[in-house]
């Protein structure tokens, strides 16, 4: 290898961006499916689909809202503290408190299930 | 992202109530805006075209080289764009790229797999070129593209991204431990062993640069761990083992080589004792989320824990979760490594869960581990058992 000040070529060493974030290949698969080569072998850009976004609601009055704590470090606390500000400053909001079981890491069908049959609205948190 | 996001200050855990409300009734420190309003806006606001009919994003190809410059300037542009573990690396020239890539009969353009370290972030896509490149930069031989490319199809990689700072690991089981020199006896987990170094090495560079590695943006480990720089890449000592070797355990054959992936965040070294001081450690050690643990036991523990009546480890497994918390009953959670030199029964303590094995042997070429003529090893230690070494007791 040059040391004198002559010029050489390398190679690049990262990985070309897929446009892919986060997206599964239906509505169906487990939430980690997209990191699982079991699940997913060798994907492709061309065999994913997004799931589609809920339409929005004209507003919340009367509504259901779900207030989900999805289990970080004060989660639980946030959610309830989100839940004592709808009583106080939105009481025509209904709100629905609920904790996921395990972890923040599994998947909930059984919860996401009751928020579509009962809810109008969810709003998950918080993050850590 | 399909998602509508709003942000309270952090820390959320940990901070009083009163800190909460605050956090609530004020802003989003990203956006600025009252986060209740945000909060509203996000369920009330139409969905955007955008959103509506979401596209995957369409990328320009990245270039294969990067433009020609001094060996100098090459180093300097490779550390300062943060492609590289701040340790000095070999510049991938074409040359030694080629080189490497005799390691396989995989074609270069073939595409192994993608990688984010970020969970929910942009995954990157890389071909067994770009895998080849990371070993070249981590100071690998063409001897260990093989288990670096299994590595490359776990689809894993070593540095996920959590504000909690993961550590992972890595343990090679099969014929590929010998054919490329892995050490999994005395000091396994120390750097005395040039297969174990580079390979667990180039784990990580292949994350920072395959997985889109982005300290502050895609990663967010507020301390961090020096684990990430080589991920305890070791082999399993199956010779010296009482038990089944680990990836027999789980349903790979004996003469298959496969390198085991595991992630957590604490290391206790010095185990000693029985399974009942295990179980203390385990109690003292348990995470918020129920509890995993691997166990990296030297063979005269293992043996010890044979002698207890634990011929099987998914024995151990099975009474240790029951007596750690039998509500949360997942003896697949804690696992049993084999590793060391047999100078001490001790066993180490990791919280760390397993998460798969990937295949070395598809990688392999059909003429076998391609190795240099003559193979780089560092010296094999050698127990001093006649007093020759001039240590006196």
């Amino acid at each position: 290898m040059s040391k004198d000040g002559k010029k050489i070529t390398v190679l690049d060493p990262i990985g070309q961006p897929s446009g892919i974030f986060g997206s599964r290949l239906n509505p169906d698969s487990v939430p980690w499916a997209i990191h699982d080569p079991v699940n997913q072998p060798r994907d492709t850009a061309e065999k994913l689909e997004h799931l589609n976004m809920a339409p929005r609601l004209d507003n919340l009055e009367g509504k259901i809202v779900f207030l989900v704590n999805t289990g970080f470090a004060g989660g639980k606390e946030f959610i309830e503290e989100l839940d004592a500000w709808f009583k106080e400053n939105r009481p025509n909001i209904k709100t629905e408190v609920r904790h996921k079981q395990t972890s923040m890491f599994t998947d909930e069908p059984q919860l996401w299930a009751e928020i579509k049959q009962k809810g109008d609205a969810a709003i998950l948190g918080v993050g850590g | 992202m399909n998602l509508r996001w709003s942000f309270p200050p952090y820390p959320v855990g940990f901070v009083s109530r009163d800190t909460l409300k605050e956090y609530i009734r004020g802003n989003d420190p990203i956006s600025g805006a009252p986060l209740m309003d945000e909060i509203f806006f996000a369920l009330t606001q139409p969905l955007t075209k955008e959103e509506k009919h979401p596209r995957m994003v369409k990328r320009p190809q990245r270039p294969r080289l990067v433009e020609p410059d001094t060996e100098e300037n090459l180093h300097r542009l490779f550390l300062e764009n943060g492609w590289t573990d701040g340790l000095p690396i070999i510049l991938p020239t074409e040359e030694r790229v080629a080189e490497m890539l005799t390691g396989t009969d995989h074609k270069p353009d073939e595409v192994v797999g993608m990688m984010s370290v970020t969970t929910h972030e942009e995954r990157l896509q890389y071909t067994v070129e770009r895998v080849a490149v990371n070993a070249v930069m981590a100071g690998a031989r063409p001897e260990h593209l093989p288990v670096l490319l299994a590595l490359g199809a776990s689809g894993r990689p070593s540095l996920p991204s959590s504000t909690t700072s993961f550590a992972s690991m890595m343990v090679v089981n099969g014929p590929v431990r010998d054919e490329i020199g892995m050490n999994y006896g005395l000091g396994a987990l120390s750097p005395i062993n040039y297969a174990n170094s580079v390979i667990g090495r180039a784990w990580t560079l292949m994350s920072i640069n395959l997985g889109d590695m982005r300290p502050g943006a895609t990663f967010t480990a507020t301390t961090g761990t020096t684990i990430n720089y080589n991920n305890m890449c070791c082999a399993e000592n199956e010779e010296a083992s009482v038990w089944e070797p680990f990836h027999v355990r789980k349903g790979f054959k004996k003469n298959e080589s496969v390198v085991s992936l595991f992630r957590g965040w604490n290391v206790m070294t010095m185990g000693l004792g029985p399974s009942q001081r295990m179980l203390e450690v385990m109690r003292s050690m348990g995470g918020p989320f129920g509890g995993a643990f691997t166990f990296l036991c030297d063979p005269l523990a293992a043996k010890s824990l044979k002698a207890e009546g634990y011929d099987d480890p998914a024995k151990l497994s099975e009474w240790l979760v029951n007596e750690l918390n039998p509500r949360f009953k997942r003896p697949d959670a804690v696992n049993f490594i084999v590793v060391g030199g047999e100078t001490n029964p001790m066993w180490v303590t990791t919280d760390f869960s397993y998460f798969q094995s990937s295949p070395i042997d598809p990688w392999i070429p059909k003429a076998g581990i391609k190795k240099d003529p003559k193979p780089l090893r560092m010296p094999v230690p050698v127990m001093c058992k006649d007093g020759s070494c001039g240590i006196g007791h």
